[in-house]
């Protein structure tokens, strides 16, 4: 059960002099769902467009289910391979039903057993008796869960996703995120995908590989991605968030300017240091009774609560949740109050880390 | 020609919006002429000839074009189709250069090919005087002495005509995104069984579209069916017509050949229709062509040069070699300013039509409108022959009205209309009208509606659009349209032969007269100005798909 299906060992790949994905090593375990996350060009789809066999290795090896599909000198064809692929443009045959879609990979299987199978998969995605229906006939979603299930239908020891749902609409995207999920795990079966969507990837995986220029920055389960990022890349990749200056005060605080915070782990740092603490909006929260305040400088009505940005003496904005009805105009001082279970600490800019220019897409 | 497109857009700048309706009006009835005369022959009573035709030689005719068609289009695709995959799948040593020269031979008439082959293949010609001095055997030269046949003409006719498969499926296969064949091999599928399974099925409507455009132009040969003794529908329109003096009879053997050519018309609509659902959008086909080398490479250079060497390089020598041999030219320049000036005037003249009709679809879209353009479009469909019979019935009695009238003063009757130039050119009208419209119209639906939209909020009329932002992003397309148009009358055969004013001569009905009288040699000439000629607009249009 634990052993590990996919292993990718120090894989890069590159077109012609550019480097897309250097170095990168990842394992899934049997029935593990993984997600690669990253912003656009970092790399991801390279990587599993390698995992299908439509890209050379420069260097590195890819195995699944203990056979080598991927080395510099080595490659197994991509129809030999047994993994299966979900295209971000769904890529149904337009010629075909639904169900010779579906049965397309099972060629050489009998015909009462491609029904059967072809039957099952059709009431796993929900589409029960829309077999003889065309892709053109079918809604987004649908024709989403189609591409699914034809993937799946020759039992492939890996599927991988590659940003299935970048095409359809916001709302259904995390839907079908989830009801993937549902699917796949019922099926037993190992995943991997591909998104720029940090909402998809939590719906979606047990753990996330976070990747930047090439390389994965972090691989943890969601909670652990948002709450305990290991860099600022990631801090700011995945949820919202701004750095304070602070200075360590402890071995397990630190003075910031919003008051001392305490955390139960020892900080790595000597006493006195000077840091950054990373403040994510649910950290902070608006409090009428606090000693300190800061300066309303926009604010975000989300219908349950409101998303405050607030302006510190030292010039940095933080974001702030405040109750739906403690409706403050901008330009007044409120009062706020730091409520932290997990201190985030980095060193003080020794490197940007290639942070500041990551474009981040963020709900706000 | 660049003064040509300025003065066409010039000419296009000071029209009131309301002139595009109504010249799209009267393009629509003057294609409809034709059509219409023809098809009321069909009702009216039948001639002694036609009787006699009926009995003797219809079957004939009938069987010959279908046979032929159906040989051409064979042909064709088995010439088309495997270059075009060759070429959009494979990276090999000059894939670039042979993806081009494989269009080349589309500047030839498919009768200029024939005569070129036919002086080669001739027993006394070199090939068959070679081979005797070699002791070959009778057997293996009996095929090549066969070349006057119908299996002849339809050779000639693939060898021009599979272009028109070959850019039409290399285009179905460069659009098909890569992702559907990935998704094939994911499945486990081999590269055969994607091809077969998922490639052929989706570039079919394609492929299709193409042979009937092949077979069209099958139907519409005169010059290389009369040339090598086939009798089909155009040679018989043409016998009845001048042999018997059969106008009747003619318009009915047209009629015949039009309600072929109307079936095809309406394959090829249920075909093209089928397309637009296949194409996609994401990575292409061309990024992801597989490198071959070696010997399968050579194999594969081998296969494209083919078609480039029997199409165009071969015939061209011969073409060239007699030129050296001996060239008139005194009566060539002669020629040559009959035919550009003609060609000339009247492509510019549809060009223009043709902007009218696209942009009053544009602009006021209804359903009458889409129906008028419907049958614009039916004029690229009609064989030059039964264009040039419809013009010549309603014409002639138009000039016999004229005659009685004048009569009257005193003047003595003349064929005022349809012995004069502009019936010939009223004849290229109809016929090529849907080929510049076709260009036109396709460069104007390439400039999206929200580009129209952000004009007129910024502040610009209608007109305004039409002005500052249409013009200049559809002198391409008009470019193209002219140049197509250009070509087409040039290489027209049938309809410029029957409507032409006593003693004016083209290039090439002189090119197929001097043919027809076994003056090959001196055919050379006019033969090559309209090879030449032929050969401008495929590199305009190779160069224009390069840059995009």
């Amino acid at each position: 059960m634990d052993t590990a299906a996919l292993i990718i060992r120090d894989v890069s790949l590159g077109y012609q002099s550019l480097e897309v994905v250097s170095r990168i090593s990842l394992d899934l375990k049997n029935q593990e769902l993984v997600c690669l996350l990253g912003p656009s060009g970092c790399g991801k789809s390279s990587l599993l467009r390698a995992i299908a066999g439509f890209q050379p290795l420069s260097s590195g090896e890819i195995w699944l289910s203990d056979r080598l599909l991927s080395s510099i000198s080595w490659s197994v064809p991509p129809e030999e391979r047994r993994v299966g692929m979900v295209f971000q443009d769904i890529a149904l045959f337009p010629h075909l039903s639904v169900e010779a879609n579906i049965g397309f990979g099972l060629a050489d299987w009998s015909e009462l057993n491609r029904r059967e199978r072809i039957n099952a998969l059709l009431s796993l995605i929900g589409l029960e008796g829309l077999g003889p229906r065309y892709p053109h006939e079918l809604s987004g979603g649908q024709q989403q869960r189609v591409a699914l299930a034809r993937a799946m239908a020759p039992k492939p020891n890996l599927l991988l996703l590659d940003e299935p749902f970048s095409g359809l609409d916001t709302e259904l995207r995390g839907r079908l995120a989830s009801e993937v999920r549902t699917i796949l795990k019922s099926d037993g079966i190992c995943a991997l995908l591909v998104t720029h969507d940090q909402r998809e990837a939590f719906d979606f995986a047990d753990r996330i590989a976070v990747m930047s220029d090439g390389r994965i920055s972090q691989i943890d389960t969601p909670f652990n991605l948002y709450h305990e990022p290991k860099n600022r890349f990631v801090a700011h990749f995945v949820g919202q968030g701004e750095t304070v200056n602070a200075i360590i005060h402890g071995p397990r605080s630190v003075k910031s300017p919003l008051g001392i915070l305490s955390t139960d782990q020892d900080l790595p740092y000597p006493l006195n240091t000077p840091v950054q603490l990373f403040l994510r909006p649910d950290d902070l929260i608006h409090d009428d009774s606090s000693d300190y305040l800061a300066k309303l400088v926009r604010k975000h009505f989300r219908g349950a609560h409101h998303l405050y940005e607030v302006q510190l003496d030292s010039g940095v904005v933080l974001g702030c949740f405040a109750p739906s009805h403690h409706n403050h105009e901008i330009g007044e001082q409120i009062g706020v109050r730091l409520d932290v279970e997990h201190l985030v600490v980095f060193p003080l800019d020794l490197k940007e880390e290639g942070s500041a220019n990551v474009h981040i897409e963020q709900p706000f | 020609m660049a003064v040509v497109l300025s003065k066409i857009i010039g000419c296009f700048r000071s029209l009131r919006p309301n002139a595009f309706l109504l010249i799209t009006v009267v393009a629509a009835l003057c294609v409809a002429l034709p059509i219409g005369v023809i098809f009321a022959y069909l009702f009216t009573g039948a001639s002694d000839v036609w009787t006699h035709l009926l009995d003797t030689l219809l079957g004939r005719y009938v069987a010959n074009s279908a046979w032929l068609s159906l040989l051409v289009a064979c042909g064709v695709v088995v010439i088309g189709v495997p270059t075009a995959w060759i070429v959009s799948v494979y990276r090999f040593p000059g894939r670039s250069i042979l993806s081009w020269l494989l269009l080349l031979p589309m500047a030839y008439p498919a009768y200029i090919l024939a005569y070129t082959y036919t002086s080669v293949l001739d027993f006394s010609g070199p090939v068959l005087t070679w081979m005797r001095e070699m002791g070959m055997s009778e057997w293996l030269m009996a095929p090549l002495l066969g070349l006057r046949s119908l299996p002849g003409a339809a050779l000639m006719l693939s060898l021009v005509l599979y272009p028109y498969v070959y850019l039409m499926s290399r285009a179905a296969f460069l659009d098909q995104s890569v992702n559907l064949m990935e998704a094939g091999y994911t499945l486990g599928q081999g590269r055969w069984a994607v091809f077969r399974r998922v490639v052929m099925p989706m570039s079919r409507p394609a492929i299709a579209a193409g042979t009937m455009l092949a077979i069209m132009e099958t139907l519409a040969d005169f010059g290389t069916v009369q040339f090598f003794g086939v009798q089909t529908f155009t040679t018989g329109i043409v016998r009845t017509y001048y042999g018997l003096g059969d106008t009747i009879g003619a318009a009915q053997l047209s009629s015949l050949l039009l309600g072929f050519v109307a079936f095809l018309v309406l394959a090829e609509r249920v075909s093209r229709h089928r397309i637009r659902y296949y194409s996609d959008r994401l990575r292409k086909l061309d990024q992801t062509a597989v490198e071959v080398r070696g010997l399968k490479a050579v194999l594969m250079q081998l296969l494209c040069c083919l078609p480039i060497f029997f199409g165009f390089l071969l015939p061209t020598a011969i073409l060239l070699k007699w030129i050296f041999i001996y060239a008139e030219w005194q009566s060539l320049w002669r020629l040559t300013w009959n035919s550009f000036a003609l060609a000339g005037v009247v492509s510019a003249i549809i060009v223009f039509m043709a902007l009218a009709i696209a942009y009053a679809n544009r602009l006021y879209p209804s359903k009458w409108l889409f129906y008028l353009t419907v049958v614009v479009g039916l004029g690229y469909a009609l064989p030059g022959v039964v264009v040039a019979i419809g013009v010549l019935i309603p014409f002639g009695n138009l000039d016999s009205l004229i005659s009685d009238m004048l009569s009257i003063f005193g003047v003595q009757p003349s064929l005022w209309l349809s012995g004069s130039l502009f019936a010939l050119g009223f004849a290229y009208l109809v016929r090529f009208l849907a080929v510049g419209y076709g260009n036109v119209s396709s460069g104007l639906s390439r400039i999206r509606p929200s580009l129209d939209q952000s004009g007129r909020l910024l502040g610009l009329s209608q007109m305004g659009v039409l002005h500052r932002l249409h013009m200049p992003l559809m002198r391409g397309s008009v470019m193209t349209a002219i140049l197509v148009c250009f070509v087409d009358i040039l290489k027209e055969l049938p309809a410029t032969m029957i409507l032409r004013p006593f003693n004016f001569n083209t290039l090439a009905v002189k090119a197929y007269e001097l043919a027809g009288d076994e003056r090959l040699i001196d055919a050379a000439a006019p033969s090559l100005m309209i090879v030449v000629v032929g050969l401008l607009p495929v590199i305009w249009l190779n160069r224009s798909v390069g840059r995009e």
